[in-house]
């Protein structure tokens, strides 16, 4: 899978948030996905991460994103859509 | 629409009365279980595996998921549970329960959700037991896991309501199953005059209060413990 098709999985999943949420905002590779700087609320966030694992799962993908090893980083691979598709190429090569 | 259930714990006792129940309804049920299912039915569907195996439950619920596209409802039903003082319970025994009926139930709650969350509807039943409102002494490490998910079920009723899902217990007094079967009779008698109903449960009145938690109408029944014969 490249790096296009997972950034368009994970802007997909974060518009779908947008629209929910009633917002006009659309997801960017340098769009926050959780904290204070983020429009995201905290709900949203788990919407995306699963929404992001089902469509990956779909595609034959079976990783979960939500692993020790992902939540203890001292770099979170969740911070920015950016991290988290290397975060997800990293994965995957495994 | 054909139904989908996911039940856990089905080989025996009242996961096998389950299955065949909702099986009788219409609904595909996909059940699972440590040892092979006798359980032989078009619509069924079996897998062998410990609840407590996060990659192995992970793997069964993918493979529902792709093969049946989505999860209507998911009966958290497997459960062990041992008897005895505290004084003589070993470790291993309070860690395999713990695995078992709190670790289970967590795991198939969350891999479930994330396919129920893509329809943003669904139903979570857990399971628990009349020993948390009576406090059972000689059950401390099974009422403490059961505890354990009615605490689950309240928080996830919570987590999971922006997806439409509900999640509730019901807590059975005793039924004649495995799980009780090396209790003294004695002890369950004097068990059963606590409830204000005296009679053990059947599978039919476990039944009911699934069917009420599960029907479409209880759209605003939500992170509720439902004890059977009277018990609060």
């Amino acid at each position: 899978m490249t790096e296009q098709e997972i950034k368009s999985i994970i802007h997909l999943a974060i518009n779908d948030n947008f629209e929910l949420q009633g917002s006009d905002e659309k997801a960017s590779d340098d769009t926050v996905l959780f904290g204070s700087n983020s429009s995201i609320d905290s709900l949203g966030f788990v919407n995306i991460i699963v929404g992001v694992e089902n469509q990956l799962k779909e595609r034959n993908i079976d990783i979960s994103l939500v692993s020790e090893k992902a939540m203890s980083r001292k770099n979170s691979p969740f911070k920015t859509v950016k991290t988290l598709v290397e975060f997800i190429q990293e994965e995957i090569e495994q | 629409m054909n139904k989908i259930m996911v039940i856990t714990g089905t080989s025996k006792g009242i996961g096998r009365e389950l299955s065949q129940y909702y099986l009788k309804k219409g609904y595909t049920v996909i059940g699972c279980s440590r040892s092979e299912s006798e359980l032989l039915h078009e619509r069924y569907e079996h897998f062998c595996l410990d609840v407590s195996d996060e990659k192995s439950v992970e793997k069964m619920i993918t493979d529902v998921s792709r093969k049946y596209k989505k999860i209507d409802y998911l009966l958290n039903n497997a459960g062990i549970a041992s008897m005895n003082h505290t004084l003589l319970t070993p470790a291993s025994v309070v860690e395999k329960i713990f695995k078992v009926n709190v670790l289970g139930t967590f795991l198939f709650s969350r891999e479930v959700a994330k396919v129920m969350s893509k329809n943003k509807w669904g139903r979570v039943v857990n399971f628990s037991t009349i020993g948390v409102p009576l406090r059972l002494e000689g059950e401390c490490i099974y009422t403490s896991s059961k505890a354990a998910v009615e605490m689950m079920t309240r928080i996830l009723a919570k987590e999971y309501a922006g997806m439409n899902i509900t999640v509730n217990a019901v807590g059975p007094t005793p039924v004649k199953t495995d799980l009780i079967r090396n209790i003294p009779e004695d002890k369950i008698t004097s068990l059963i005059n606590r409830q204000a109903v005296k009679k053990m449960s059947d599978h039919g009145d476990i039944i009911n209060v699934i069917n009420f938690f599960i029907n479409h109408k209880s759209n605003m029944v939500t992170g509720q413990v439902l004890y059977l014969g009277g018990l609060s």
